[in-house]
């Protein structure tokens, strides 16, 4: 029965069952158990119908459910800008009531709360950092609070802990182990005291009390210090009885009732899960209430007959409790100011002196404000005045120009006398104190000197002013010529002597100096007047250069200040007169200049301008730093594969046996002495074919085509050759090229030749070998060879240069190892290409020979454009019609390969070309035989033209 | 010889973008564009202080801005290196170009807004084609040794104010370059409708007028203040008189020949730097900018209304 006492409920019991009695209703199922708010709606839908408070039944009140927001806005009223959207805007009234989600009200912040209200917040109990170790069944701090801290502190917790506070200390200044226990037990006593009587201590009590408690320190460790113990705070209740101090009557409440007694903090404490594990079973109190004895009426009154007292106040064992010779120490220095010591120095404290204050001394406060119209006192009024006097009389800093008060000082003089030495100190004849004594007679007899310039009778202020000044200057000059008198002479050559030693050097250092020659040959002149003759040439030498030494190094301080150093007024002065110049500074002459420069304006400029462009385009572009293309992407390394201009090698590796045949053409032309005739009717000739030629026209396979084709379906370990062929050294193939060539020299030589004398352009087919030897013919390596293998078809062209003759099995199967489109590509091309003439022996023309025969004059190059400015130029004999394509080709040889990824306007160019050569090429099949070899040629030219084709729609599409 | 009639402060905008750093006309005068230092451009009518629509995009405060011939795309210029080229109906960006190494102080479209036309603190004027999609520049001109101001365009000229204190035209049709010298850093340029002169305002504070034909010193133009601003100048639609901004929150209408000042403007008492004008290509209408606002003067202020 005792125990149910103990015994805690929670929530109210249901009714007991009466044993008979069978439930009249079934049990509201879960699903039809309804959350309904106090306005008796429905507060949850499940997860499909509108979820929590929302969807269409209850929310904003009306049918419709939520309605968007609409935007109005007229002229007269003007749609504000929405405010950002908050959450509460989407949150009824009870969201934000007291039970909401979202409660409102004004409170402390978490951050600054009292623990007691964190916790009626919160629900919880944080743990109390000032309570004293628990007493509960299990010592030491309660389990549970240990574990569980809280995530942050409170703002004074962390600024004690800054200042190096831990938990469970005290606060104040550290303490010796005596009196840590001194104020342990002084606490405890306080306590105790406070319990029982609801006062302070009396002094003296304390004092006994604490001689009794101290003497059981043996130890003297003074070094070591301790934190002070934490104690509750001390919490006094407010009395609201009229009984008398501390007492308590009878308790009214029901005796097992615990709830309602007396103090709050019990109620708090009844049960407690951060607390200590069980709930306090109250000790026994060995409590003696009230005096055992009574107080006779002869005996001495007690001090307090109300004192409880309990068993702390007896001793049970039999110490010493005669206090030690320390403990009176520590007893006064109690009355020492925490924080401070006794100064034990003995030395009586000065006796402080009586400062002696100005009569008309008031004390203000500074931290009250006066009022700007506040009267002033008079004497500072007076004092102002007499402050300000020379504003009145028109001698303020500002009222004047540094001028006028120049004037006033007597410097006006010198700027008026010599305008042109704006540094007085220059002149270094005078001494700057001759100058200065100069200036202060000026003083002397200066004045007041209008705007005008004119002396005027001054008004008896200002001259009062003045000659106070004027005077006092002058005494002041005095004082210090007097001073520096002795000094003056010295002044000029007062610098160091470096030949003391030797006093006639020292002289004749002296006269150089005086000198001051700055020519050499001024100086060994001057010198050797001065040497004596015994010295000899060397040393007199000698002596000169150390006397530009040492005139250098010891020139006299005054002369370095004079340099460095211009007096302010004179600067001022400058200043001045700078201000001056600068106002008519309108004279100042802007000199137009006029540059005139080429500059070549884009053709996409002159487009969009609707302008022609100037002399035709032709113009010399500077430079083209624009070309590098701006943004790197892979797909540039892919298209443009090796065969960049920046991957060419410098010309110095151009074999020499490449370059001949360059040379050669000119040299077998029959008729060299008349090419403008010669490509007249070179052109007239390229005239020929008809422009129908560019069709396309199909033509049926011939039997190598079909060989290819056939080989194409070969097994790869036929192919064995191709790769070879591929990724064969090149050196080899190199070795073989460069024999080739040699060999072809002569039937080269012979073509063109021939082709002089057909009026066909000549050849330089070495161009093009040239090219191709000068590529990167190593095979690719690592990702490279990956990414370099679609275009494979790059690569053979380049590995097997147009002059070379290749076998034809390795040539198929170069072909034959392209993509699928390729090939079905060049098998058009094929069709449509078609093979030289078969008497013109030796290797196939490279299609950029044949482009030649492009004939429309607006097609022609910027290059081209150019020569022809040239030419027109340079020759005037000349007639600027169509043969001019014919040096363009040729210029347009040497380049043309190398340039592949050049601008778009020469590829589309190349374009053209190459479409007129597809045309001429049409054109020959129909009269002419096809050759194995030629037609392996053709096929690799149209293959490249191809490649051109393919390029330069790229470009085209880019833009 | 028109006949000068006073300016009067027809509207004032708080264009709330920060400081406004420059105010343009779109082509014919019916709306005005202000570029502020909250990296924003926005769109206004002028005449009712409405605000028709914020172009924001730019990384940093946008220094110039310009409308198209057809006013339907803007492209503006900021100090993040960037030309924008926007949709004006739509308000988004419809072009980012970038190239220009410094910030872009400056941009305005041909004469057909097939070509857009910038100087930037690189020291370049780049011409963007607008018609195709190409990002890069048509052409770079880097001749300029400092900063480009101001450029502008004609029928066949490209005219490129520099603080290196030259005056450069490209010509296109001559393909030849004129470097006009002043000496003095030039802040602004600005072309006469007969485009026979430029009116320079240079950092001395003197607004020349230079003769585009010979490069002559034509006459100059002084009272103002320009210190250490930016300060832009303008020619009125008439061709008859310069206006120029102060640092001391006036403005300053002189006559073009006789180099008088007509008028003196007080755009604000508080001071403020009049930093941007922007003449109407029309009407005899002002458009200034100081500090947060935008300031319409206009010398017939009934007619207007009328007009309305």
């Amino acid at each position: 029965m005792d125990e149910e006492e103990h015994l805690h409920r929670y929530g109210t019991p249901l009714d007991p069952l009466e044993k008979d009695e069978v439930p009249a209703k079934k049990p509201l199922g879960i699903e039809d158990q309804v959350v309904k708010d106090e306005n008796g709606k429905r507060r949850f839908h499940g997860a499909f119908t509108g979820g929590f408070s929302a969807g269409f039944w209850n929310t904003v009140g009306s049918l419709e459910g939520w309605t968007p927001q609409n935007f109005k806005s007229s002229r007269a009223e003007k749609a504000t800008p929405r405010a950002q959207q908050r959450p509460e805007d989407f949150m009824d009234e009870e969201d934000l009531g007291e039970f909401g989600i979202a409660p409102q009200g004004i409170r402390t912040r978490d951050e600054f709360a009292k623990e007691s209200e964190l916790e009626q917040r919160t629900g919880q109990r944080k743990r109390k950092l000032m309570q004293a170790p628990a007493s509960g069944p299990i010592p030491g701090v309660p389990v549970l609070e240990q574990l569980l801290k809280p995530v942050k502190d409170k703002v004074a917790v962390r600024i004690l802990k800054s200042m190096g506070w831990k938990p469970g200390q005290g606060v104040g200044p550290r303490q010796t182990k005596k009196e840590k226990q001194q104020a342990k037990t002084r606490n405890t006593r306080e306590q105790y005291l406070l319990e029982h009587y609801g006062a302070e201590p009396k002094e003296d009590q304390q004092q006994d009390e604490a001689v009794v408690d101290a003497d059981d320190d043996d130890d003297d460790e003074e070094d070591i210090t301790f934190a002070p113990d934490d104690y509750e705070p001390v919490f006094y209740t407010p009395k609201e009885n009229r009984f008398g101090m501390s007492y308590s009557g009878l308790n009214r409440d029901p005796i097992l009732s615990k709830s309602s007694s007396a103090s709050g903090a019990n109620v708090m404490q009844q049960f407690n899960l951060f607390g200590d594990l069980e709930t306090k079973s109250h000790p026994k109190k060995v409590t003696i209430r009230g005096q055992a004895f009574g107080v006779g009426a002869f005996e001495e009154e007690d001090e307090d007959i109300y004192a409880r007292d309990d068993m702390t106040r007896y001793d049970f064992t039999l110490e010493n409790k005669k206090p030690k010779q320390k403990k009176v120490q520590h007893v006064q220095q109690r009355h020492v100011i925490e924080g401070f010591s006794e100064d034990k120095s003995g030395v009586s404290s000065q006796k402080p002196f009586a400062i002696d204050l100005p009569r008309d001394f008031s004390p203000r406060n500074w931290l009250h404000r006066r009022s700007r119209f506040e009267p002033l006192a008079k004497e500072k009024i007076r004092q102002l005045e007499a402050d300000n006097e020379y504003k009145k009389a028109g001698l303020g800093r500002h009222d004047l120009n540094p001028n006028q008060r120049a004037k006033l000082l007597g410097e006006a003089a010198i700027s008026a006398e010599e305008p042109t030495k704006k540094n007085p100190f220059k002149d270094k004849g005078k001494s700057l104190l001759e100058r200065i004594t100069s200036k202060g007679n000026s003083f002397t007899t200066g004045g007041v000197i209008t705007e005008t310039g004119e002396e005027q009778p001054q008004k008896p202020k200002a001259i009062d002013v003045t000659k106070e000044v004027v005077q006092s200057n002058a005494a002041i000059l005095e004082k210090a010529s007097l001073k520096t008198k002795d000094l003056a002479p010295l002044a000029p050559k007062a610098g160091f002597k470096p030949f003391l030693a030797d006093e006639a050097k020292q002289q004749r250092y002296e006269k150089f100096l005086e000198a001051n020659l700055k020519d050499e040959t001024k100086i060994t002149e001057f010198l050797s007047n001065l040497q004596p003759v015994t010295l000899s040439l060397w040393d007199r030498e000698m002596e000169k250069k150390e006397f530009i030494q040492a005139a250098k190094i010891y020139r006299p301080l005054a002369g370095l200040m004079y340099d460095r150093f211009v007096s302010e007024a004179s600067v001022q002065a400058d200043k001045v007169d700078s201000a001056k110049d600068a106002v008519p500074q309108e004279t100042k002459q802007i000199i137009m200049e006029r540059t005139k420069t080429m500059w070549k304006p884009s053709s996409l400029l002159c487009k969009r301008y609707n302008i022609a462009e100037p002399f035709g385009g032709a113009m010399i572009e500077p430079e083209k730093e624009l070309k590098a293309k701006p943004k790197m992407s892979i797909f540039d390394y892919l298209e443009t594969s090796i065969n960049t201009k920046a991957n060419f090698q410098t010309p110095t590796i151009i074999p020499k046996h490449i370059e001949k045949p360059k040379e050669v053409p000119p040299l077998p032309a029959p008729v060299p002495l008349a090419p403008p005739v010669l490509e007249a009717s070179k052109s007239s000739q390229s005239i020929d074919p008809p422009p129908s030629s560019s069709k396309v026209t199909f033509v049926p396979k011939t039997a190598l085509e079909k060989a290819v084709d056939e080989s194409r379906d070969r097994p790869i370990s036929e192919k064995v050759d191709l790769f070879k062929s591929i990724f064969d050294d090149s050196d080899e193939e190199q070795e073989e090229q460069v024999v080739e060539n040699a060999v072809e020299e002569l039937p080269e030589d012979k073509l063109s030749a021939m082709q002089a004398a057909l009026g066909l352009p000549s050849t330089s087919t070495s161009s093009a070998a040239a090219v191709n030897i000068l590529r990167n013919n190593s095979p690719p390596r690592g990702i490279f060879a990956a990414l370099f293998k679609p275009p494979a078809e790059d690569q053979p062209p380049k590995d097997t240069p147009p002059p070379k003759f290749a076998p034809i099995e390795g040539n198929k199967l170069k072909i034959s190892y392209k993509s699928r489109e390729e090939r079905l590509r060049n098998d058009k091309e094929l069709a449509m290409a078609d093979v030289p003439k078969e008497d013109l022996y030796g290797p196939k023309l490279p299609t950029s020979q044949q482009k030649i025969q492009a004939v429309d004059s607006e097609e022609t190059s910027t290059d081209a454009k150019l020569q022809e400015l040239l030419l027109q130029h340079g020759s005037r004999k000349r007639k600027p019609d169509q043969w001019v394509e014919k040096i363009l080709d040729s210029s347009d040889d040497s380049e043309d390969d190398s340039d592949t990824d050049a601008s778009s306007d020469s590829s589309s160019d190349r374009i053209k070309k190459s479409k007129s050569s597809k045309a001429k090429k049409s054109h020959k099949t129909e009269k002419l035989k096809k050759s194995k070899k030629s037609k392996q040629k053709s096929k690799k030219k149209s293959k490249k033209s191809d490649k051109t084709k393919h390029k330069s729609k790229k470009k085209k599409s880019k833009h | 010889m028109p006949t000068f009639a006073e300016f009067q402060c027809q509207t004032t905008i708080d264009c709330k973008q920060g400081a406004v750093r420059a105010v343009r006309y779109n082509i014919d005068g019916a709306y005005v564009l202000s570029c502020g230092s909250d990296k924003k451009i926005k769109l206004w009518n002028p005449q009712s202080g409405l605000l028709l629509k914020t172009y924001g995009g730019h990384a940093d405060e946008v220094t110039d801005a310009a409308g198209s011939c057809n006013s339907s795309y803007i492209i503006s210029a900021s100090l993040d290196k960037s030309i924008i080229y926007w949709d004006v109906s739509t308000g988004s960006p419809v072009r980012r170009l970038r190239s220009h190494a410094g910030g872009v102080r400056c941009v305005c479209f041909n004469e057909d807004s097939s070509i857009a036309i910038s100087g930037g603190r690189d020291n370049a004027v780049m011409c963007w084609d607008i018609r195709t999609r190409r990002l890069d520049p048509v052409q770079v001109m880097k001749e300029a040794k400092d900063c480009i101001t101001t450029v502008l365009t004609n029928q066949d000229k490209i005219y490129a104010a520099s603080l290196d204190g030259c005056v450069r035209s490209y010509d296109i049709r001559m393909g030849e370059l004129t470097c006009d010298k002043v000496g003095e850093p030039i802040t602004y340029l600005a072309q006469t409708k007969d485009e026979q002169c430029l009116v320079a305002g240079c950092q001395d504070s003197v607004v020349r007028l230079l003769d585009c034909e010979t490069g002559g010193l034509l006459s100059e133009y002084k009272g103002h203040k320009a210190d250490d601003y930016h300060i832009e100048c303008g020619i009125l639609a008439n061709d008859a008189h310069i206006v120029a901004g102060s640092s001391e929150g006036l403005v300053f209408i002189w006559d073009l020949l006789e180099t008088n000042i007509l008028q003196r403007l007080r755009i604000s008492d508080n001071g403020g730097v009049v930093h941007s004008l922007a003449t109407h290509p029309k009407r005899q209408e002002l458009l200034f900018a100081r500090r947060r606002d935008i300031y319409v003067y206009t010398t017939d202020i009934q007619i207007e209304e009328e007009q309305l």
